[in-house]
């Protein structure tokens, strides 16, 4: 089991006026299946981009296993340890799906044979039961295929913390089985993953710890059980009376 | 005999491998058919230098295919990187060069042709990795038009740098090879251009076929995602600006020290000639090294050939002069057909017009019939093409 040391301190990020994501701290230690949750706009999205580096943050810092990440590059950030998919899946259409397995196995690990590592992709796209499709153009897969690619590419990082951006948006549900069994193989092999996920049903049948977010700060941070009942979540959610 | 062999033709179609095997020799053939092209004594040197032309802008056209098609980066500097060989090779071999800060000084007497070429390379590179460097945050729109006004820059300053360049009237290098007969010596300038142009594909042959042509490729198609696979964007944008702009400096210092043209001149550097270079890797197909060779190649030949057009006029016709044939004198016209296949091509045949034969002899249309034979028959597909978004 690999280290796992995440910590976000006081994270900050503004786009002129907008407080997209406002002081937000909270670290992860332990392979836990971490929902995070939130309305449109939360700020989930770009906490995200934060993390993985996509955005340099106006203020705060990121650490993970000891090394600050917050403004370095995605790459450095992947090869840190930190893996995320995309909320609108980002396949490498013209190229194959074995290529696109091999990309993050040659990022990750350069010295490597390449026989070993189509061996090794070969058998995630085998456990995500996409790998009859191995030699196919990723242009020529399904929305919910490319998804089960995205979750594929991760493995080949062999990353600490993976981050899945809406998982399960606009899959069909046979092919939602093969995401929940990923996540479940994935947390079990001792990795931690934040799942974000407008599907409610499924984060709390998967969360062990949740995170809510709402106008850019997190107001909520623990059981889900727990979270579900609290007032600042349910008022997020709900809105709240103008009477009160 | 010939049915046997007519079987074996047959299994071998059948079959990627076969057909891989049989696209190797039909390259094989058309390789010995450039190397005994030259000792053919019905050639004229006229043939041989159209020949010599084309090797020349298939290797612009490959090299274009590897940054833009490849790679992803649609640059119009190409044609301003093979001027900077050229430029500075020249300049070298006349003027010299004096570092009096480093204590380096090449007067022109202790340069060689050679010497002069490789610094002219060298320095193709080193402008193109400040290219590279300044197009990281570039893409798309942005970074054809920087690359245009890269190249307008380099031009219009050999134009006005007259006393130095030579201006319109071009800049003559020193030429590579010292040999009085002229016939001899086209043919050993058919014979290093057509080695450069091998030698240039088979190193980016290995690039692409490598893990950084993986990155490239990557790269193309979503820089953002390559990136967070683990890609280092920064490193490789700069690496293929790098590498492209070292092969056309290189090749333009080669041709322009008269192995093909005796002057290189700043109208050569023209968007014009830029976009020849990408017309002919489009036709021939921009994905592909030896598509966009192979369409630089035949389109030269074709331009040139299509210079003047003869028609036999059928049923005894004859024209008013009384010659039995219609002569066009296609000008800037073949331009124009030429235009009109671009056209074709791009709205058609978005892969190149040779896309159809690699695609045969690569076997990937076998690839197809294969993931169409290896889905589940219970269905599971039929559910899986029901959520497909697009």
């Amino acid at each position: 089991m690999s280290e796992i040391n995440l910590e976000l301190n006081r994270i900050a990020k503004r786009f002129g006026g907008n407080q997209a994501v406002d002081h937000v701290s909270f670290s992860v230690t332990k392979p836990q299946l971490i929902g995070m949750i939130g309305p449109n706009g939360a700020g989930k999205t770009t906490l995200t981009n934060l993390m993985s580096g996509m955005l340099k943050p106006s203020s705060g810092t990121i650490y993970l296993n000891g090394r600050r990440i917050d403004g370095r590059a995605p790459y450095d950030v992947t090869r840190a340890g930190l893996g995320r998919t995309f909320q609108i899946t980002r396949a490498l259409n013209r190229m194959t799906v074995m290529e696109n397995m091999l990309v993050p196995g040659l990022a990750h690990d350069p010295g490597a044979r390449q026989a070993d590592l189509e061996a090794r992709a070969r058998q995630i796209l085998s456990l995500l039961t996409i790998d009859h499709l191995t030699n196919e153009f990723s242009r020529a897969l399904s929305g919910g295929q490319r998804k089960l690619l995205e979750l594929g590419r991760l493995l080949m990082l062999d990353p600490s913390v993976i981050i899945l951006d809406e998982p399960f948006a606009g899959v069909h549900p046979r092919l939602q089985e093969t995401i929940y069994n990923y996540i479940h193989r994935v947390h079990e092999d001792g990795k931690a993953i934040i799942l974000i996920s407008h599907n409610m049903g499924a984060v709390f049948e998967l969360s062990q710890r949740l995170i809510v977010l709402n106008f850019g700060a997190l107001i909520a941070d623990g059981d889900p059980q727990q979270v579900k009942n609290d007032p600042a979540v349910i008022d997020a959610y709900l809105g709240h009376d103008e009477d009160d | 005999m010939i049915v046997g062999l007519f079987t074996r033709f047959e299994r071998a179609i059948d079959d990627g491998i076969g057909r891989r095997k049989l696209g190797y020799a039909v390259l094989g053939l058309v390789i010995v058919f450039f190397l005994w092209f030259p000792n053919d004594t019905s050639q004229s040197n006229y043939a041989k230098t159209v020949f010599i032309s084309g090797f020349f802008y298939a290797i612009m056209s490959s090299s274009w295919a590897l940054l833009a098609g490849i790679a992803g980066q649609f640059s119009f500097g190409h044609m301003a990187f093979m001027g900077i060989g050229a430029y500075v090779a020249g300049l070298i071999a006349r003027d010299g060069l004096m570092f009096a800060s480093l204590g380096i000084a090449i007067t022109p007497d202790s340069i060689s042709s050679v010497g002069a070429i490789v610094i002219g390379t060298v320095a193709a590179g080193l402008v193109g990795l400040v290219i590279g460097w300044l197009l990281l945050r570039l893409r798309a729109a942005y970074l054809a038009l920087f690359t245009i006004a890269f190249s307008e820059l380099f031009r219009i300053a050999m134009l006005t740098e007259y006393d130095y360049t030579g201006g319109s009237n071009g800049l003559s290098l020193r030429p590579l090879l010292q040999v009085a007969d002229v016939d001899t010596a086209r043919q050993i300038e058919y014979y290093l251009m057509f080695g450069l142009l091998i030698a240039c594909l088979l190193v980016m042959y290995r690039v692409v076929h490598s893990p950084i042509g993986i990155f490239l490729r990557a790269m193309r198609e979503d820089e953002d995602a390559a990136s967070a696979l683990g890609v280092n964007v920064v490193r490789y944008k700069i690496l293929v600006f790098v590498f492209t702009s070292m092969i056309v400096g290189l090749a333009g210092a080669i041709f322009y020290s008269d192995v093909g043209s005796e002057r290189i001149i700043p109208e050569q550097l023209e968007v014009l000639q830029m976009s020849l270079i990408i017309a002919y890797a489009v036709i021939g197909g921009m994905e592909s090294l030896i598509g966009a060779a192979a369409g630089a190649f035949i389109s030269r030949y074709l331009l040139e050939a299509m210079r003047e057009v003869v028609i036999t006029l059928p049923f005894g016709l004859t024209m008013a002069d009384g010659s039995d044939a219609f002569v066009w004198e296609t000008g800037a016209w073949r331009f124009a057909l030429f235009g009109l296949v671009m056209v074709f091509t791009l709205r058609y045949m978005r892969n190149g017009l040779l896309y159809p034969i690699i695609n045969w002899f690569s076997g990937r249309d076998l690839i197809m019939k294969e993931t169409v034979a290896k889905r589940k028959p219970d269905g599971d597909d039929l559910a899986l093409a029901e959520d497909r978004d697009e």
